[in-house]
């Protein structure tokens, strides 16, 4: 482990601590009580599923133009990031949803475009992983990261285009948020904290990415050794010393 | 002799791919059969109640259009081999061309598609046809924006071992203004609304996608 890696994982420790002592002594909502303090995961594993997937278009339009492995690499990390993201948030709102709206799953438009943009990034993940030529696998997962991004928009909006059960933005809004100031603190810590594991996280899949094509060159390399091997030049003076 | 022009060249591989369905026959012989067996087992699936099946029926009728609409507009990429590909770009023919022609030839084939299930969804649902003139709106809409989406991700999975199953996964959820959108009009006209915000959908929806194929056509088409 790299001293940068250490220190990272010091401070995500370190700010996870803290952001878990916040959710905790965050004052509870005023009808949902202690449930509520679900918010406190559900809305940086929301948040961190719209980053994962930003950081996917950009590092995937960047592909596009420079052609840097680096960048196949880092939209790839990031969307399978993301991906695990957005299960978790699916996964926290529905034990959210049961008390509160009494059912597991609800046709509210945010969780259908949620489950949606869930399906894209998984089928941008099957694209990858069906494509063994490194080139073609980025260049066409490059243009499907950049496809896959106009769900994001339509997720977020959903809330505000047609109303539902799911409750419309309470931070990223226009208008000024509408929370308690201690439970905003305490979400921000959150998201802070959240961020930070993503940061980790994406950066141990980006390396174990490197580690995973050096294999693979090194296999192939032992490959074509082999293969060079087996068949050999005959030499011609040794065998036929008296030929002119 | 001056080389045909870009409109020209997409109008005739467009003809080429209808010519090859019209031998082979396999959306309205094969396909089409398929989603009208689809379109009888729903009720099989859910129970016969006729109040019930006239209510969902419309709705039933576009998911079976955009599931089996998959097939349709993917049929064509998943069977070109790699030497038919590899003559097209000898040809010389731009990439968005080439797309763009597919994508015609999926349009026209999709609007068929869609015009013969709909008589065989109105007598087995009985759905309220006061939508029907938005129809001749939302049929062509919805049938270019499938295509167009189903040439993408044909073009994004060619020569892939599990095309055929890798290429529903990234047009469906993709699709979904395509569906929601159709199903509201309809919603929107039974309880007396103007679905005009519902067919703009479909046609940005439309846009973006040719949009797409124009900016990443060549980007798919490069040898690697």
């Amino acid at each position: 482990m790299t001293s940068v890696s250490r220190r990272l994982t010091a401070v995500t420790v370190v700010v996870m601590a803290g952001a878990l002592a916040a959710a905790l002594t965050a004052p509870p909502d005023r009808l949902q009580g202690n449930l509520q303090r679900l918010m406190y995961v559900h809305v940086p594993a929301a948040w961190l599923a719209y980053l994962s997937f930003a950081i996917t278009l950009g590092a995937s339009a960047g592909w596009l133009w420079k052609r840097r492995a680096s960048l196949d690499r880092l939209a790839s990390a990031s969307a399978e990031v993301g991906v695990f993201f957005t299960g978790l948030t699916i996964a926290l709102g529905s034990i959210w949803g049961k008390p509160v709206w009494g059912v597991w799953w609800t046709w509210d438009p945010r969780l259908v475009t949620t489950a949606m943009m869930f399906f894209v990034y998984l089928g941008y993940l099957a694209l990858r992983r069906a494509t063994l030529d490194a080139t073609v696998r980025a260049r066409r997962s490059a243009v499907f990261g950049v496809l896959a991004f106009a769900q994001i928009p339509v997720v977020h909006m959903s809330v505000v285009w047609w109303r539902a059960v799911h409750q419309p933005p309470t931070v990223l809004k226009p208008a000024a948020p509408t929370i308690d100031e201690w439970m905003l603190a305490a979400l921000l810590l959150n998201v802070l904290a959240f961020t930070l594991v993503y940061v980790l996280l994406l950066r141990t899949r980006v390396r174990l990415a490197v580690a995973e094509e050096t294999y693979d060159a090194a296999h192939d390399r032992a490959a074509g050794e082999l293969a060079g091997q087996a068949i050999t030049t005959p030499d011609y003076r040794k065998e036929f010393p008296n030929h002119v | 002799m001056t080389p045909p022009g870009p409109a020209r060249q997409a109008l005739e591989l467009a003809r080429k791919d209808l010519l090859l369905e019209g031998r082979a026959g396999e959306t309205l012989l094969v396909t089409a059969p398929f989603g009208g067996v689809a379109l009888l087992l729903f009720p099989l699936a859910i129970g016969t109640d006729v109040p019930l099946l006239r209510s969902v029926g419309y709705g039933i009728y576009w998911v079976v259009v955009l599931l089996f609409g998959v097939l349709v507009s993917l049929r064509q990429s998943a069977a070109d081999t790699p030497a038919q590909v590899a003559l097209l770009r000898l040809t010389g023919v731009h990439p968005v061309v080439r797309l763009t022609g597919r994508a015609a030839a999926n349009a026209l084939l999709l609007l068929a598609f869609e015009l013969t299930l709909l008589p065989v969804a109105v007598m087995i649902y009985d759905p309220p046809l006061d939508s029907w003139p938005w129809l001749l709106a939302v049929l062509p809409l919805v049938a270019a924006g499938l295509a167009v989406l189903g040439t993408l991700a044909g073009a994004l999975a060619q020569g892939l071992a599990g095309r055929t199953t890798l290429g529903p996964l990234l047009v469906v959820p993709l699709a979904l203004p395509l569906l929601l959108s159709a199903t509201q009009v309809a919603e929107a006209v039974r309880y007396g609304r103007e679905p005009w915000s519902w067919v703009a959908l479909l046609l940005l929806v439309d846009v973006v996608a040719a949009l797409a194929v124009a900016l990443f056509a060549r980007s798919l088409e490069e040898f690697s």
